[in-house]
């Protein structure tokens, strides 16, 4: 900045040398930068303990998480516990934490996975196998659902720590004042949602009906799944192992969301949202019904960062006749690098953070729905949420996504697919989805 | 014999001492050529190599097998490439036009004597100094459709009719070039005004003596004189707008409908999202070989333009 500013006076006193000196004005804050570099990345020396780097995202609820931390800390003092923090978005995170582990980083020991890496982060050879440690008789403590998504060609390579599931969160104050119950079909949410929107704007109360997580990214593929399932369709057909996406009830349940959501019930805006945006929505008040993970319940009932603390039921995501409802799984595993020096450390740090104290405190301070099987007869737990009972079985009959190495690959041309189709009315949808299904088939051959 | 020999040692000397200054120059260029060679020739040749590899990450039971121009091959058929394709040159096209006309239009004001001209012209420089990450941010903010500054500027607050600019293809296309010009046209007048300076004011004079607008002065001597700058701009602008990818990045993640997807951002996705490195190299290679036939093709434009400037 410096240099730039003296190459900016430099015009003045001598007009002749004004490239000569704004190139080398350019030159020295690169040469600066070059040096300054390696600077940032020096380790710290290690005195006698060890180090464990633990690589998380930015999570919703960050004093829970410190919490955490410093128990762990307090009851760990030999090992010294470094968490690097990636970004919110699981898609940012992944290409964050892949990066690392391709160069087989050593400041990687522990890291989150999503539900939907196990295989791919198995087949790569970055997560290291821990059945070792991680005994049969343990994981029988935890829902089959989520050991069965760290499980990859009969070994295991997560512990899951937390699990998710698409839920619907409504206003329970509007839905009471115009006399509706929870919707059961999706039709019903719009209608409900059209009803009350159009009263509340009558008495000068701007609303919208619902509102999701559209933007181009993984979510995306979360929410959609959830509308295409309901509709008896499928995104990889389980009898053939190819895409299903072209399929007639697949494609009747985007156009639905294309016609009544996008712009109708829901703002435009959706298709820029990712959870927290869409989240901001409804805790303002501005939103009749919203789709999210479990964790919003925390969220929206916390006076100090919701208008709507209170209001707020939860119910099970709504289907189309004749189908059934479905919720997308998702939750977050932690795993071990291949590559760590420090696997007993990582390890132990492991089963802290998995344990059913740490996972019932992540419970109760954080929202996020327990992995172990136990925790859902908890008396606390269940005071603080008494929808848990109601919706374990929500939680245990969870729908994975596709499971394949390629996911990622897979996940790609989905996104792109749903966002085409949602967020253009003229696109055609059949075509579009014929184009996504091959390129989809093409990938899962690959693997094949 | 003897002054044969003296002779043969003089010129000896003479031509020890030319290579000691040429070992010499080598020495000081050495460190520069290597650092070229380790932070641009090595990756462009790697990268090469890798495109003529399959490599995917996910599935390392594949190997590398060596697969000639595959890659390349099932580039020219990707639709959704040759769509990021169309985004780039399109997004190169506007920006770069854009920030020429701003760039000479700010580059022409600065240019003249008025109070505070050192302040404002430090002032131009802002937006170049900011990171385009955190300017990309900043602009995701401004287009925001519920608390947006763009938005409460046309509508105040009448929050009804607030837009949600980054949700519609065409809007969100245009946000993007629109934070890209905000960006980068002061470092585009920087260059223009670096070439208006030398521009002597006896032109002007004479021309004003013999009668010459203003308009008429602007198109016959500033536009020809200034134009070997305006092409260092274009080129600099050109070369970086093919390569646009934070903005992408921060902004819409290539989204709605793939509308704001670059060539630059799908290559990235192939290779750090989905770990296809080989099929991502291709993706870089054909970026690096556009961008090197551009400026190829300025060079030409430009020394020519050089030449004729001398000539005059």
């Amino acid at each position: 900045m410096k240099n730039l500013l003296r190459s900016v006076r430099e015009y003045h006193m001598n007009e002749q040398g004004v490239r000569h000196g704004l190139i080398q004005g350019v030159f020295m804050c690169f040469f600066i930068l070059l040096l300054l570099a390696p600077a940032g990345c020096t380790k710290k020396a290690e005195e006698g303990g060890t180090t464990l780097h633990f690589v998380t995202w930015k999570p919703n609820i960050p004093e829970a998480w410190e919490e955490i931390y410093s128990i762990f800390r307090a009851e760990h003092p030999d090992i010294e516990l470094v968490k690097e923090v990636g970004p919110h978005s699981s898609t940012a995170f992944h290409d964050l934490l892949t990066q690392k582990l391709k160069n087989r980083s050593e400041d990687v020991d522990v890291f989150l996975m999503d539900v939907i890496w196990p295989p791919e982060f198995a087949a790569a050879g970055w997560a290291a196998p821990l059945d070792d440690m991680f005994a049969p008789s343990e994981r029988k403590e935890f829902l089959d659902g989520a050991i069965l998504a760290n499980s990859y060609n009969g070994r295991i390579y997560g512990v899951p720590l937390f699990i998710d599931s698409g839920i619907l969160y409504y206003r329970t104050d509007l839905l009471e004042k115009y006399g509706f119950s929870p919707p059961r079909t999706w039709r019903e949410m719009v209608e409900q949602a059209v009803k009350i929107t159009s009263g509340e704007a009558g008495k000068g109360v701007e609303i919208y009906g619902f509102s999701g997580q559209f933007k181009q990214y993984e979510g995306l593929v979360c929410d959609m799944m959830e509308y295409i399932l309901s509709n008896g369709g499928n995104i990889i057909n389980p009898e053939t192992g190819r895409s299903g996406i072209a399929g007639k009830h697949a494609v009747e349940a985007v156009r639905f969301v294309r016609d009544n959501i996008i712009g109708k019930i829901a703002p435009p805006g959706v298709l820029t949202y990712q959870e927290p945006e869409s989240l901001d929505i409804f805790i303002q008040g501005k939103a009749v019904f919203h789709r999210n993970w479990p964790y919003a319940w925390e969220v929206s009932n916390n006076p100090k960062r919701s208008t709507v603390a209170g209001k707020v039921g939860i119910a099970r995501l709504p289907h189309f006749p004749g189908g059934r409802s479905y919720s997308t799984l998702g939750g977050w595993q932690a795993g071990i690098s291949s590559y760590s020096k420090n696997k007993e450390a990582a390890w132990t740090f492991v089963k802290f953070l998995t344990s059913e104290r740490i996972q019932k405190l992540l419970a109760l301070k954080a929202g996020r729905a327990p992995t172990r099987k136990k925790l859902y007869g908890d008396a606390e737990i269940l005071r603080a949420y008494p929808h848990f009972s109601g919706m374990k079985d929500v939680f245990l009959t969870a729908y994975p996504r596709p499971r394949t190495p390629l996911y990622p690959a897979v996940s790609n041309v989905l996104q792109r697919y749903f966002s085409k189709a949602i967020s253009d009315p003229s696109s055609d949808i059949e075509k579009e989805a014929v184009a996504a299904s091959r390129e989809i088939d093409r990938l899962l051959a690959l693997t094949k | 014999m003897l002054s044969q020999n003296s002779a043969a040692r003089h010129a000896e000397m003479k031509l020890s001492s030319l290579s000691r200054e040429r070992i010499f120059a080598l020495a000081l260029i050495a460190p520069c050529f290597l650092f070229v060679v380790v932070f641009a020739f090595y990756p462009i040749l790697y990268s090469f190599y890798l495109s003529l590899h399959r490599i995917i990450l996910g599935i390392p039971s594949l190997g590398q097998p060596f697969t000639g121009l595959e890659n390349y091959r099932d580039l020219l058929h990707d639709r959704i490439a040759l769509h990021s394709l169309a985004n780039t040159l399109l997004f190169v096209f506007i920006s770069t036009f854009l920030e020429i006309l701003f760039g000479l239009i700010i580059a022409l004001v600065i240019n003249r004597h008025f109070r505070g001209r050192g302040m404002v012209r430090a002032a131009i420089l802002v937006p170049w100094a900011i990171p385009t990450v955190v300017s990309s941010q900043m602009w995701r903010f401004i287009f925001n459709d519920q608390y947006g500054l763009l938005n409460y500027i046309l509508y105040g607050s009448d929050t009804s009719r607030y837009s949600a600019w980054l949700a519609d293809p065409v809007y969100a296309f245009s946000a993007i070039v629109a934070a890209d010009v905000w960006k980068t046209s002061s470092f585009a007048a920087l260059l223009i005004l670096a070439g208006l300076q030398v521009i002597p004011d006896e032109l002007y004079e004479a021309a004003r003596m013999d009668g010459a607008g203003a308009w008429q002065r602007f198109r016959r001597i500033t536009l020809p004189l200034v134009k070997p700058a305006i092409l260092v701009a274009l080129l600099f602008r050109t070369m970086d707008a093919f390569r646009v990818f934070d903005l992408v990045f921060v902004m819409t993640q290539g989204g709605p409908a793939d509308s704001t997807n670059v060539l630059q951002f799908y290559g990235y996705k192939k290779m750090f999202t989905e770990g296809l490195m080989g099929y991502g190299s291709t993706i870089s290679v054909v970026v690096f070989l556009m961008a090197l036939a551009v400026t190829l093709l300025y060079i030409r434009v430009m020394g020519k333009g050089m030449l004729k400037a001398e000539n005059a």
